[in-house]
């Protein structure tokens, strides 16, 4: 008895939601269920709050400083983990070939993957934004509405690419080695945007101030999700 | 053929160093160390041409499924990698001189660098994947993705750079005024251009010859 | 302004030999797959 999503064969438009629907439930239940990454993410976190402190060393204020960056840097390293293994499942299961066989287009396959990890993601960002403000002793609820809007515009950025090239990886061998270094150097603008605008907030600047940054944030964001839907099918091949 | 064309190029790069070195006049500001703005300009300009026809060639590849368009891609993958990496060492050894250090987190080098990194791993999933169909398909939408991405590094750059250094006097991003050196520079850049198509030429004809055997 | 010539040459001689050594390298693959193709009586 495998785990594969069983899908309905109707042709109406809504059928593309529905499909990409369909692999988000289809997920969320078999988190649900197991709870093995949700415990770990958690345990993760709490794991880099205490690496990132003994790298920087006691003094508070400098930790305070590099809060911006090592908020987005948690997010990737979580990222890296929780995003490649997006397709491990219907690998080890053998519902690849399922996958593949999905009548219709397969990049709802990618959107439901992609709205899966972009929860994945906020779960990771909303901890880590708990435990920075409590044991790091920055104030980030003044600033939360947007900064949770930089985050947001990021994590769609991160998890866009990270879903296509994790079905991309979970095919080859050299996965864990090929992931990250493909990930990492597309990753860049996002990385830059989200870390300056982030900064600017929490030293009080107004949302207004990094509107150029929330521009190239949804542009990439766009760029990425557009690629994705288009190529998603030429990765989901053999 | 390509005979003629290495010939061309062996002509290209004499005329190219001869505008350099002999033509074009020393620097007012920086003095000699800025001819080397005739290897590095015309390299990143060569490397971006490598880019670009990795994004033609990786599009192609997945609208006809032919493979002469992935052997392109991957041609001008490596060698644009190459272009990339003498562009970042010319800059860094262009900055020493003129701005004390080896390295700056200035906008042309970073983005430089970045690209650099992306195309590095472009050449890395392609020697990590022996079915050639597989190789071809999943280097084309990286190859794709790789390009795009070009302009939001380079703006993301420029902006962040803005943060952290207003401006900077003097710089390898200065556009020359004097003609001569305009002359030299695109004498260069033909050059290069020329090299970049002879090597582009045999590396496919290598790729052609072995996926035959 | 000193004359700075040293990193000049260093520039040039590096990429002089990064690109001679890249085309050492197609020219040794090819001969290569030449020698190769020679070697196998059947037709690919």
């Amino acid at each position: 008895m495998s785990a594969c999503a069983k899908e309905p064969g109707r042709r109406a438009v809504s059928s593309y939601a529905k499909r990409a629907w369909i692999i988000l439930w289809k997920d969320f239940l078999i988190e649900r269920r197991a709870k093995e990454h949700a415990n770990a993410l958690l345990f993760f976190c709490l794991l880099l709050l205490f690496l990132f402190q003994f790298a920087l060393g006691p003094d508070r204020e400098r930790l305070a400083a590099a809060v911006p960056g090592l908020l987005w840097l948690g997010v990737i390293l979580a990222g890296l983990l929780g995003l490649g293994r997006s397709f491990l499942g219907e690998r080890e299961n053998d519902c690849w070939e399922g996958l593949r066989l999905t009548p219709g287009d397969k990049s709802a396959i990618y959107l439901g993957k992609l709205a899966g990890n972009c929860v994945l993601m906020a779960a990771v960002q909303i901890i880590l934004v708990v435990l920075f403000g409590v044991f790091f002793g920055v104030d980030l609820w003044a600033p939360a509405a947007p900064l949770a809007l930089v985050l947001g515009l990021g994590t769609i950025g991160l998890a866009a690419v990270g879903t296509l090239f994790a079905a991309m990886t979970t095919q080859l061998r050299a996965r864990e080695l090929l992931f990250p270094v493909l990930l990492l150097p597309v990753q860049v603008p996002v990385l830059l945007a989200t870390v300056s605008a982030t900064q600017a907030l929490l030293l009080g600047q107004p949302l207004a101030d990094v509107a150029h940054w929330l521009k190239l944030l949804a542009g990439a964001d766009l760029v990425y999700v557009t690629i994705g839907v288009l190529t998603f099918e030429f990765v989901l091949e053999g | 053929m390509t005979r003629a064309l290495g010939w061309l190029t062996v002509l290209g790069l004499a005329a190219g160093l001869a505008a350099g070195f002999g033509y074009a006049p020393r620097e007012a500001v920086q003095g000699n160390v800025q001819r080397i703005m005739y290897l590095h300009v015309p390299a990143v300009l060569t490397a971006y041409l490598a880019f670009l026809l990795v994004l033609l060639g990786s599009i192609a590849y997945l609208a006809t499924r032919r493979a002469g368009w992935d052997r392109l891609a991957g041609a001008a993958g490596e060698i644009g990698v190459l272009f990339t990496g003498l562009t970042i060492v010319s800059g860094s050894i262009w900055g020493k001189p003129t701005w004390g250090t080896w390295w700056t987190w200035d906008a042309r080098l970073t983005s430089t660098a970045v690209l650099f990194m992306v195309y590095v791993g472009y050449l890395l999933l392609r020697s990590l994947i022996e079915d050639p169909e597989a190789r071809a398909r999943y280097a084309a939408v990286v190859g794709i993705l790789g390009a795009v991405n070009i302009p939001i590094v380079h703006f993301s750059v420029k902006w962040w750079r803005a943060l952290h250094q207003p401006s900077t006097i003097l710089g390898p991003e200065r556009s020359p005024i004097d003609p001569a050196i305009g002359l030299a520079l695109f004498v260069n850049w033909v050059a290069f251009t020329l090299l970049f198509a002879y090597f582009l030429a045999r590396r496919m004809e290598i790729a052609r010859l072995e996926e035959q055997t | 302004m000193p004359s700075n010539w040293g990193y000049v040459l260093a520039a040039y001689g590096i990429a002089a030999g990064a690109l001679l050594t890249y085309w050492r390298h197609l020219a040794r693959r090819t001969r290569a797959l030449a020698a190769r193709r020679a070697a196998k009586p059947r037709a690919a």
